[in-house]
């Protein structure tokens, strides 16, 4: 299994993935910089706590949200053809015969995927904490958990994509994961807009999204580990919008998204074991 | 005469199309043995259930001894498949590498073999290039380097040398009779057949996914034998009385190429050239060649 995780581990490295990958958050970290620049030295001219108090937090929410965006991108494009591109192109033909088991291979590209996801995400996390914190000097809660929760949101993302990888093709997998998470990200904002409403319907929606792809949620929760509204007169403010939370998702949504990588893996496991090549 | 492959009522279908049916094969250790059979007859499907690729749907199998689906086993197996297809961003020898990591060799072990094996199939001189660089040719020869790495006991070659020209078939051929020199067993998929007449020493026909004929290439030969007809008088009704007693091969201006089963049949066969009124200068009976086996075997089925 260690030799198939170094080897998925080390493709990124060798191969574009890494440096479009790279570019893709240096562009984003740039314009990000730049926005948040311009904003704290503006509201710091004007000497307005009350602007500095709901401004300051909504850009850390939307680092948070687009940072999310770019690692479920890179969570869907680099897992897609996981398998299937290596079934299409033949190359797993030379590998499935060798003295290694199926579930050895799918645990090791897992594994490696899913180590690389992570690291990437933790690593665009430590930026965005960075600029804001450096630039805003905001006091930021619970930074390590919500790291972690950050980082678990392309493995989510890539546990789906995987066990799609070993039922279809690459492009059918990568246009089915594409939609569940666009259904996240739609039934996240329709939550939001439930919660300020008070609309059952919207927040049932919300949480049935939550439900069929749990990747939404778990930014929810990162935004209230970040911003716990029982220390701040100013919460409700600071989470209205599509990038805020009204509700904290519970630690059981934590524990169904972690269920959630363990289930898929099981199906990609059973799937692949059965597949004929 | 202990077995490298034993296979019994080995099935495969998909869905309700079969890929094999109820193949039944003995290959002997240290044999060279071809597998033939036109496109779409199953060659390919029975190698990869026997490579591990796909999972039979009924019947069983043994390789080396072993239970098929057994990883152990497959230490002492190398298996190129049919347009061999590998990480185009590594290096020759770094795809060695890697493959040697899968087959779990060490250290040691791995710095004689890949250069050795990378020698023996010509492809030294590129160890250190992208295999995005390499020909077609040059890629297959890096697949029989790969399934000749761990040494192997038992080799399976889907098309080994579809990409080579001339010389590199020439090659392959010795680079596999020294293998068998050695002990080893090989099961070649080829549609080469004058290749695999030159150094198999058993085949077997696939047709429609069943095995239609198998034994010794010589052997075969004598079962089905060709006989050249030189003669005058010709006409339609004497073709029609010799197609009743052999299958015509062709026939133009005064000669005509039969089919026989048998050296036995071809005094009949003289006789009902002289009595439909031919007149018979010349009969010759040839050695058959595995092409002209395969040609009437399919003919047979049809």
């Amino acid at each position: 299994m260690f030799t198939i995780f170094r080897f998925t581990f080390r493709e990124f490295f060798t191969r574009k993935v890494l440096l479009v990958s790279l570019i893709m958050a240096a562009v984003f970290l740039g314009l990000y910089w730049t926005g948040v620049f311009y904003a704290v030295r503006d509201i710091e001219k004007a000497q307005n706590q009350m602007l500095a108090s709901v401004i300051y937090p909504q850009l850390l929410l939307f680092g948070l949200y687009f940072g999310s965006f770019i690692v479920s991108f890179l969570a869907i494009l680099s897992s897609a053809g996981i398998i299937s591109s290596e079934v299409e192109s033949g190359v797993i033909q030379a590998v499935i015969p060798k003295p290694v088991s199926r579930s050895e291979i799918v645990l090791g590209k897992f594994l490696g995927q899913g180590v690389f996801l992570a690291a990437y995400a933790a690593l665009l996390f430590a930026a965005i904490y960075a600029i804001i914190y450096t630039k805003t000097g905001m006091k930021l809660t619970g930074s390590g958990e919500a790291a972690l929760l950050f980082s678990l949101q392309p493995v989510v993302l890539m546990s789906v994509t995987f066990l799609l990888s070993v039922l279809t093709t690459t492009v059918a997998s990568g246009m089915v994961a594409f939609m569940l998470y666009a259904v996240a990200v739609v039934g996240g904002v329709i939550e939001q807009i439930g919660w300020f409403m008070n609309n059952l319907s919207l927040k049932n929606a919300g949480i049935v999204s939550s439900l069929i792809m749990p990747v939404d949620s778990l930014y929810r929760k990162i935004v209230h580990v970040m911003l716990p509204p029982a220390s701040n007169p100013m919460s409700a403010v600071q989470q209205m919008g599509p990038f805020g939370s009204s509700a904290e998702p519970s630690l059981w949504m934590v524990t169904y998204a972690a269920l959630y990588i363990l289930a898929f893996l099981g199906l990609s496991l059973y799937y692949f074991a059965e597949k004929d090549i | 005469m202990s077995l490298a492959i034993q296979t019994d009522d080995l099935t495969k279908h998909y869905g309700s199309q079969v890929g094999c049916r109820q193949i039944d094969l003995s290959v002997g250790r240290g044999q060279i043995f071809g597998f033939l059979g036109p496109n779409g007859a199953g060659k390919s499907t029975l190698v990869k259930m026997l490579a591990g690729l796909i999972k039979p749907t009924s019947g069983t199998a043994a390789i080396l001894g072993e239970r098929l689906g057994n990883i152990g086993v497959r230490r002492k197996i190398g298996y190129l498949p049919e347009n061999f297809s590998c990480h185009e961003w590594l290096t020759g020898r770094q795809l060695l590498e890697f493959h040697a990591s899968l087959y779990k060799m060490d250290r040691g072990t791995r710095s004689r073999r890949i250069p050795l094996v990378m020698d023996l199939v010509g492809v030294s001189g590129a160890a250190g290039k992208k295999v995005k660089t390499y020909s077609k040719g040059m890629r297959q020869r890096l697949g029989m380097a790969s399934a000749l790495l761990p040494d192997p006991d038992l080799l399976f070659l889907d098309e080994p040398t579809s990409a080579l020209d001339p010389l590199g078939r020439r090659e392959v051929r010795e680079i596999l009779v020294g293998l068998r020199e050695r002990g080893k067993t090989i099961f070649l998929n080829s549609h080469l057949l004058s290749e695999v007449e030159m150094i198999c020493d058993r085949v077997a026909f696939i047709r429609g996914g069943r095995i239609i004929a198998q034994g010794d290439p010589g052997e075969m030969g004598a079962d089905h034998m060709v006989v050249e007809l030189q003669l005058q008088n010709l006409t339609g009704g004497l073709l029609d009385k010799i197609k009743a007693s052999a299958r015509i091969i062709s026939s133009g201006g005064n000669t005509v190429r039969v089919a026989v089963a048998n050296k036995e049949e071809i005094p009949a066969l003289a006789e009902v050239v002289v009595r439909g009124g031919g007149r018979l200068y010349r009969l010759a009976h040839e050695k058959v060649s595995l092409e002209e086996i395969f040609i009437s075997l399919n003919k047979e089925g049809d």
